[in-house]
């Protein structure tokens, strides 16, 4: 059977493919799509009369769709209470990415550009968060953001001024910082790999033939680095869109609540169960929208790697 | 060439989703061999002061025999609230009998009640109130107790040896006795919040806009404003009620900013805010927590004089599920005994029910400050008082539908 | 001396401005941290408020330092314990993967490149959420504990293993192994002789970004856990800074960071001994690079 290029395959070797490949489909299949049905078949199925634990139906004709409509009716119903935790998340997510971007970018960029023999170290460093447990960096701030922590005591100017902000309830702001400062390092290192691709002659090309830096930037710069950014924008706000303990630690009021919340709260409540099937299916729904995004990015040999 | 490896990448994208859509529906035939968890169809009877219950014995989990001794090397499992229990008591605890204890913690009645009903994490004791005992009970969760063990019973004041909402004791034995009321630091709250006419109001007052907190407790806090509006009756199926509920709720959320919360006893030592409603025993805590630069007279804890608010005692039950049901009553045993409740008290701040705490000498005693003298739970105030109790089905999907919707935020 | 205006425009000027960035950036991201550990050392029960030095939180407290207090040490060793057990399932399997699929054609291979994908994509509430139900409303082999938790962990990382050995897949080609049959080795012989070698790095990469990712897991770990001895750190945490914390959460976390600093520096050194004489390699393998 001859392949595309002209070469003789051995016979019997498409099997060892097939055969190294198996193991983690079944695993991805098991575990990965099959629950995706059990979380369906629960939002469509009923619960039980004394505990109201949810009780799942298997078979689709007997789907009962009241916990849906449910959800559905108090997102664009005439009392869309679950609606402001939907909108709130769209904005914290997008407003947080778009401040890690601010920030990622010029990081990433220097350590692609500029660092020299510093690469390494100034790498490790940026690495470093990684390992830094993502709770130990929320509970730093959380002490430092207590009312008589350090951040008011260095607001406060050593006792010129009397600051005493209680940057723990209820702030979006604390909320949005605290996503931006948690996720930020996800955004740096695919950016600093697309960054470190982009081929310096052409940045040389167009500063000698008189760009400003400033020019260089957006009309070389950033054109080239457009895959990249595109990847980490995902990689960074996908994950944010399923977040509920950053909003739980940073701000203990439902003022700030987003759709984890709505799942976090509901999903051990008796009789609420369902609901939390329905917020994951949104949550399903509305990310194949930036995954067909990703394919599409991501769709030269090259650049398939995020 | 790109264009030819982007269709083809589309066309196999394209390939992927039919294959995932054709196999989903056919997994579900597999999923359906998998078994569903059978639940009890029992209808559930609702205890109250005025309508006591004894449950019948179960009869899938029968009371252990008598006479035995705890093995040594063993575990101990118990499931509370954090905090809710004294390390250094299980600390000699686990000295005492060689027996290894192991702790583990819920945020709110609603999950624990559902990671019990899983059976998985086979704990022996759970400290619930008497608002899921119908459903414990209900769904065989729970072992009848084998009083043979408990020989500190007595120790227990009278009026809870023989309880409503368990005549007989057969499941349950009391923990602590609480009421909640209104909590504030003087230093941060210039007003005087007993002397108002209704200090509930404060909780609506806009100057303490985002400086105040309430329990994150859907009974409790929805509870607290039927009292506003001098409802007393805090178990209330009516509609309206639900919806005077719902409204004032809202209103506190959009106008209040309040953090939800159980961590009062901490939050409010340390600044976070000034005024809260609290759980008695956490008043009693706090000068636990207090800032050596802070004096524990600035604490306050406010509870209706005529004794009508909310009061309620927490149990401890032994599980089906244990595995280790006599050290779950030596434990209990335990927990019973009169010094040993003292050193529990010393570090929860709630109140025992037991004939050595005397709630007039717990200020002489020096277990609270005189300041916080009105978060002291007497015997009598169970007779005016209004318990929180279990909710019949429906009424306990809307309260529950409610309080979603104040968690969503707005 | 030349005007501010003209140093401004200069193009070739050292980059002053974005160097200032990246310091602002890394004291940020890093200064937090440092003040959290140092206050693990504190002496007094305050995390805000210094006290003088101790190593009370560590071992000195009889009741709730983390030597002391069974919860704490639990939470440690049962995080390590999960690194170690989830990377060593994901990788071969994921490996495994990446090599079948690259070459295997077919509807099955596109289904299961679709769920790969989807799996990398998707946040990780939904495989927490629908693994919870498996575990708790389904009678099935999926408990609740270590065993429920390092199966959502493989399931959630096994496309990290996949997707970067892809990549280094595209890059290397298929030359050296044709090369080798060629020479007389058998396909899999190929595979295991000349492609695995090759893979090493990009493998390596793979296993440091799991085992990462897997300490530091939250939502799948908080949902599938048991009891407290299943909690690991991050629950921990989590829990406890919504109740009364101590600064012996921070010498938990300390503890573990420490851990952490070793795991790397034992992977770092494997990686340089493993690609001893080598061209070509470098840190960026562990950004992502092939």
């Amino acid at each position: 059977m001859a392949r595309a290029d002209g070469r003789r395959q051995p016979p019997g070797s498409r099997l060892i493919w097939p055969l190294l490949a198996i193991p983690g489909t079944v695993w991805l299949a098991l575990l990965f799509v099959a629950p995706l049905y059990v979380v369906v078949a629960i939002l469509f199925g009923g619960t039980d009369p004394i505990l109201r634990e949810p009780v799942p139906v298997w078979n689709p004709l007997d789907w009962d769709f009241a916990q849906f409509t449910y959800v559905w009716d108090h997102i664009v119903g005439s009392q869309p209470f679950f609606r402001p935790a939907l909108v709130r998340t769209v904005l914290y997510v997008t407003i947080a990415t778009l401040l890690c971007l601010l920030i990622a970018y010029p990081v990433a960029y220097f350590t692609a550009r500029f660092a020299g023999r510093w690469r390494g170290p100034l790498l490790a460093a940026l690495i470093a968060p990684f390992w830094i447990s993502y709770m130990m960096r929320m509970l730093a701030w959380v002490n430092l953001l207590q009312t008589d922590g350090l951040v008011n005591r260095t607001l406060s100017a050593g006792g010129l001024l009397d600051v005493h902000v209680n940057w723990l309830q209820g702030h979006a702001t604390t909320v949005v910082l605290g996503l931006a400062y948690g996720y930020v390092p996800y955004m740096i290192l695919p950016l600093y790999a697309g960054l470190d691709r982009a081929p310096t002659a052409m940045l040389e090309a167009a500063r000698d033939l008189g760009a400003s830096r400033w020019e260089t930037f957006r009309r070389v710069t950033w054109p080239l680095s457009q895959t990249a950014v595109v990847v980490s924008l995902l990689v960074t706000a996908l994950p944010m869109l399923g977040d509920y303990f950053t909003n739980d630690l940073l701000s203990g009021s439902p003022s700030t609540s987003m759709i984890g919340n709505l799942i976090n709260n509901s999903v051990l409540t008796p009789g609420q169960t369902g609901q939390a099937g329905a917020f994951v299916l949104i949550i399903l729904v509305v990310s194949v929208i930036p995954m067909v995004l990703y394919v599409r990015s991501t769709r030269s040999g090259a650049d398939v790697m995020s | 060439m790109a264009d030819h490896q982007y269709g083809a990448r589309r066309r196999s994208v394209v390939k992927g989703a039919l294959a995932a859509g054709v196999s989903a529906p056919a997994l579900w035939t597999l999923l359906s061999a998998c078994g569903t968890k059978t639940s009890s169809s029992a209808t559930v009877k609702i205890p109250s002061p005025t309508t006591p219950v004894t449950w019948p014995m179960s009869k899938v989990n029968e009371a252990i025999a008598a006479g035995q001794k705890p093995k040594a090397g063993t575990t101990l499992r118990i499931y509370n609230y954090a905090d809710y229990l004294s390390p250094r008591v299980l600390k000699d605890f686990e000295e005492k009998y060689g027996v290894n204890i192991r702790l583990s913690t819920f945020n709110d009645a609603d999950e624990a009640l559902t990671k019990v009903a899983s059976k998985q994490l086979k704990f022996d004791l759970y400290f619930p109130s008497y608002d899921s005992l119908g459903k414990l009970i209900g769904a065989d969760l729970l072992r009848p107790l084998t009083h043979d063990y408990l020989t500190n019973y007595d120790n227990l004041w009278s009026s809870f040896r023989d309880p409503w909402y368990d005549r007989g004791a057969r499941y349950t034995v009391p923990y602590t006795i609480y009421s909640t009321g209104i909590g504030w630091r003087t230093d941060m709250v210039p007003d005087d919040i007993a002397g108002m006419d209704n200090p509930y109001d404060v909780f609506w007052d806009t100057t303490y806009a985002g400086k105040m907190a309430i329990l994150d407790d859907w009974h409790t806090a929805m509870s607290m404003v039927l009292l506003r509006n001098g409802i007393h009756d805090i178990n209330s199926t009516k509609q309206s009620d639900l919806d005077l509920i719902r409204t004032q709720l809202l209103d506190l959320r959009k106008t209040m900013h309040p953090k939800v919360t159980i961590s009062m006893y901490t939050d409010m030592p340390a600044g976070q805010y000034g005024l809260c409603q609290m759980w008695s025993g956490d008043a009693i805590n706090t000068p636990y927590y207090l800032p050596k630069s802070v004096s524990p007279s600035v604490m306050r804890y406010w509870f209706p004089p005529d004794g009508k608010g909310e009061v309620d005692n927490d149990l401890v039950v032994l599980l089906a599920q244990g595995e280790n049901p006599v050290a779950a009553h030596f434990f209990i045993n335990e927990i019973l005994d009169n010094s040993v409740a003292a050193k529990n008290f010393g570090f929860t701040g709630y109140q025992p029910p037991l004939n050595k705490f005397t709630p007039s000498t717990l200020v002489s005693d020096g277990y609270l400050p005189q300041n916080l003298a009105t978060a002291v739970v007497e015997e009598k105030d169970f007779k005016v008082g209004f318990p929180l109790l279990q909710l019949p089905p429906a009424s306990d999907a809307a309260w529950h539908q409610v309080w979603q919707e104040f968690k969503a935020g707005g | 001396m030349r005007s501010p205006v003209a140093w401004w425009r200069n193009p070739w000027r050292k980059p002053w401005v974005l160097g200032a960035v990246t310091v602002g950036y890394l004291l940020w991201s890093l200064l937090p941290v440092l003040v959290a550990v140092l206050f693990s050392f504190n002496a007094g029960r305050s995390r805000v408020t210094w006290q003088g030095f101790s190593m009370r939180w560590y071992y000195g407290d009889p009741l709730r330092s983390v030597w002391h207090d069974g919860s704490l040490h639990t939470a440690l060793t049962h995080t390590l314990w999960l690194g170690v057990l989830a990377t060593a399932i994901t990788i071969p399997l994921g490996v495994a993967m990446a090599l079948g699929l690259d070459r295997w054609r077919g509807r099955v291979p596109a289904g299961a490149n679709l769920a790969v994908l989807m799996s990398f994509v998707l946040p990780e509430i939904l495989i927490a959420v629908s693994l919870l139900f498996v575990a708790t409303v389904l009678v099935s082999p999926l408990k609740l504990g270590t065993s429920g938790q390092v199966l959502g962990l493989v399931t959630f990382q096994l496309s990290y293993p996949v997707v970067i050995v892809r990549a280094r897949l595209l890059t290397i080609g298929r030359d050296y192994e044709e090369a080798a049959i060629d020479l007389g080795a058998s396909p899999f012989g190929a595979v295991r002789r000349v492609l695995l070698k090759m893979l090493l790095p990009a493998i390596f990469a793979s296993a440091v970004l799991v085992f990462a990712d897997v300490i530091d897991d939250f939502i799948i770990v908080r949902y599938l856990s048991g009891d407290s001895s299943t909690e690991p750190v991050s629950v921990k945490v989590y829990n406890t800074a919504r109740a009364a914390p101590t600064p012996a959460l921070n010498a938990l976390t300390t503890l573990l960071l420490a851990a952490s600093l070793v795991a790397v520096a034992v992977g770092f050194l494997a990686y340089r001994w493993f690609t001893r004489g080598e061209k070509g390699r470098s840190l960026d393998v562990f950004a992502g690079e092939a």
